[in-house]
């Protein structure tokens, strides 16, 4: 799409301001090429060209392919796909709401805390946004070690000395899927706490003084007043968390390359799987087109909400 | 007085979320550390202990050099240093477009450039993994860096045209009127107002390149060009219980980097963050 953009932009661009302006011309195009250029090269041409691929019966290498349809009957008709995109569904909504939900209070908790003046609100807010500014990878591998199974594990060690018993974190199918998806809770909770957070700052202090010299509850307040005020950033935060989440592959990679079996294969990791390890490119290519899907989808909704919500575009 | 008592309250309830927050986000980072200083019996100890006995540093000098994370830590630095400036060379001139011209298709194009921001770069990392090996760039230093800044690029383009569109115009007009053009406005009015912007943005470029994995993982097969996120995944798969000392000094390495420079910079990092992210 740019491309053509561009060009228009060349032929019909002129700046509104009519003071000219030398120095790269008039026209935004020289300042727009670079960007238009890497974007075209390393963005534009792989997307199409992996949904041509997805029309072929090619492998990973080796240049002899035809195009068929073979690869999306096959992945409609397995039920494999569909329990991939079950798998999927779980671990992004029990992520996002409880991202979000922990976000909130967080948020809240540290906004309050420092209306009250009181201590510590810095540190919370450091530790709280730390999983941010660690690679996803590495949250897998600690995450790993927290869930050891062995008798030296932490995590069992003290479900069991509070009398829960231990739990087969990463080796019960069922249980593994919650396991990844706690661990993306601890990864994802630093991005809604920050939206939450700014979005909390915005809201007007005189309204929330007045509705308590009205005789309004915290709770009356926290429903009426300051949850209304931050929907349209926590709509916009629940956008933006689930298309990561959607695209997650680093963590679940390292935390249990998709197993026990195929359960917490999630579908980032089910097209990397297809064409790296089933060396089936045409197929994985289909499960990165149906993920570039979702991604369509949910870059539409948010390109709706911030539409709605800002104007300076 | 109800008040004060009422206050009293909050704050209790406060410092129980607080305490809450810190443990959960607090404590695995404290057990990998705690991990890393262990020596192999204290790994198998029965019940787990939280610190260890003496503080066993050599497993670090170990993993730095006998298991070669520092030339990981050294990849990284090197791919993350080249990507920051590339995208700060490319998304400069554009943000600046996007922020004083006035042309056809503005929006639209700044949508697009935001749409591919959405886009996993695992999809995109498939068909350029063929490519490059079509032409000979796997395993190229080149080719990494040109898909880094390509990732890094949608997000810096926005960031920075957000920040110079809170730089009033006035500023351009005055320099228009001694006689500029906007090469000179660009580098001599508006860049050096803009650096804190440029800072924001380079840490958070910086950080995110340094937690990279998808790409590098599947663009390089050498052991040698390995940034740290694959260094560390490949170490993982060759750890077994035994040698989990190694592999959390490792991991404690490959965060440490980024996680310091998010403490020391928070605020900045925290504002630049949510001004990118609420607006108006």
């Amino acid at each position: 799409m740019p491309i053509i953009q561009n060009k228009t932009i060349g032929i019909g661009g002129s700046t509104k301001k009519s003071i000219s302006l030398r120095g790269l011309g008039k026209g935004p195009v020289p300042w727009l090429i670079p960007l238009a250029l890497v974007l075209i090269l390393m963005f534009l041409y792989p997307t199409f060209e992996v949904i041509r691929l997805s029309f072929t019966n090619a492998k990973i290498t080796g240049s002899n392919y035809s195009y068929t349809l073979d690869s999306f009957k096959a992945m409609f008709s397995d039920g494999a796909f569909y329990i991939m995109l079950r798998v999927t569904a779980v671990f992004v909504l029990f992520s996002v709401v409880f991202q979000t939900l922990v976000g909130f209070v967080i948020a809240l908790s540290v906004d309050k805390g420092e209306k009250l003046k009181m201590k510590g609100t810095v540190f919370v807010r450091t530790v709280a946004l730390m999983s941010w500014a660690i690679p996803g990878v590495v949250i897998g591998i600690i995450w790993r070690m927290m869930y050891d199974e062995s008798p030296s594990g932490v995590l069992n060690y003290m479900l069991e000395t509070i009398g829960v018993g231990r739990i087969a974190f990463l080796t019960n199918p069922v249980i593994a899927i919650i396991s990844v998806t706690i661990a993306n809770i601890w990864r994802g909770t630093a991005q809604s706490m920050i939206l939450l957070y700014a979005g909390l700052k915005t809201v007007q202090q005189e309204t929330l003084e007045a509705a308590e010299v009205d005789g309004a509850s915290a709770w009356q307040r926290l429903i009426k007043i300051i949850i209304p005020s931050i929907l349209p950033v926590a709509m916009i935060n629940i956008t933006l968390n689930t298309i990561y989440t959607v695209n997650t592959f680093d963590m679940v990679m390292s935390l249990t390359g998709g197993g026990p079996g195929r359960s917490t294969e999630v579908l980032a990791l089910s097209s990397y799987t297809q064409i790296f390890q089933m060396l089936n490119l045409g197929r994985g290519a289909a499960v990165a087109v149906f993920l570039l899907g979702v991604n369509a989808v949910m870059a539409s909704i948010y390109f709706y909400m911030i539409r709605n919500n800002e104007e300076g575009v | 007085m109800s008040k004060h008592h009422k206050d009293t309250g909050t704050r209790i309830g406060l410092y129980v979320v607080y305490t809450l927050t810190s443990l959960f986000f607090l404590y695995p980072l404290l057990w990998v550390v705690s991990l890393s200083l262990k020596t192999v019996p204290e790994l198998f100890a029965v019940p787990p202990k939280i610190l260890p006995q003496h503080f066993a540093i050599e497993n670090y000098a170990y993993v730095l050099w006998k298991a070669r994370i520092l030339k990981n830590l050294w990849n990284s630095l090197f791919v993350v240093t080249l990507t920051v400036i590339g995208t700060l060379i490319i998304t400069l001139p554009a943000s600046y477009a996007f922020s004083r011209m006035y042309f056809r298709f503005k929006k639209s194009l700044l949508l697009c450039i935001l749409g591919f921001q959405m886009i996993s770069p695992l999809v995109i990392v498939i068909p350029l993994y063929r490519y490059f090996s079509k032409i000979n760039m796997l395993n190229s230093n080149f080719g990494l860096i040109a898909v880094y800044i390509a990732v890094s690029a949608p997000f810096a383009t926005w960031f920075l045209k957000g920040f110079l569109d809170t730089i009033p115009k006035e500023l351009d007009e005055a320099a228009i009127i001694d006689g500029c053009n906007r090469l000179q406005i660009l580098r001599m009015v508006l860049i050096p107002v803009t650096i804190p912007g440029i800072i924001s943005a380079l840490l958070l470029i910086a950080i995110r390149s340094w937690s990279q994995f998808v790409v590098p993982f599947i663009l390089l097969d050498k052991g040698d060009m390995f940034p740290i996120s694959v260094g560390l995944v490949n170490l993982q798969s060759t750890t077994d219980a035994i040698s989990t000392h190694y592999l959390a000094a490792a991991s404690v390495l490959g965060i440490l980097p980024t996680v310091v420079v998010f403490i020391l910079l928070q605020k900045f990092i925290v504002s630049a963050l949510t001004a990118g992210a609420v607006k108006g």
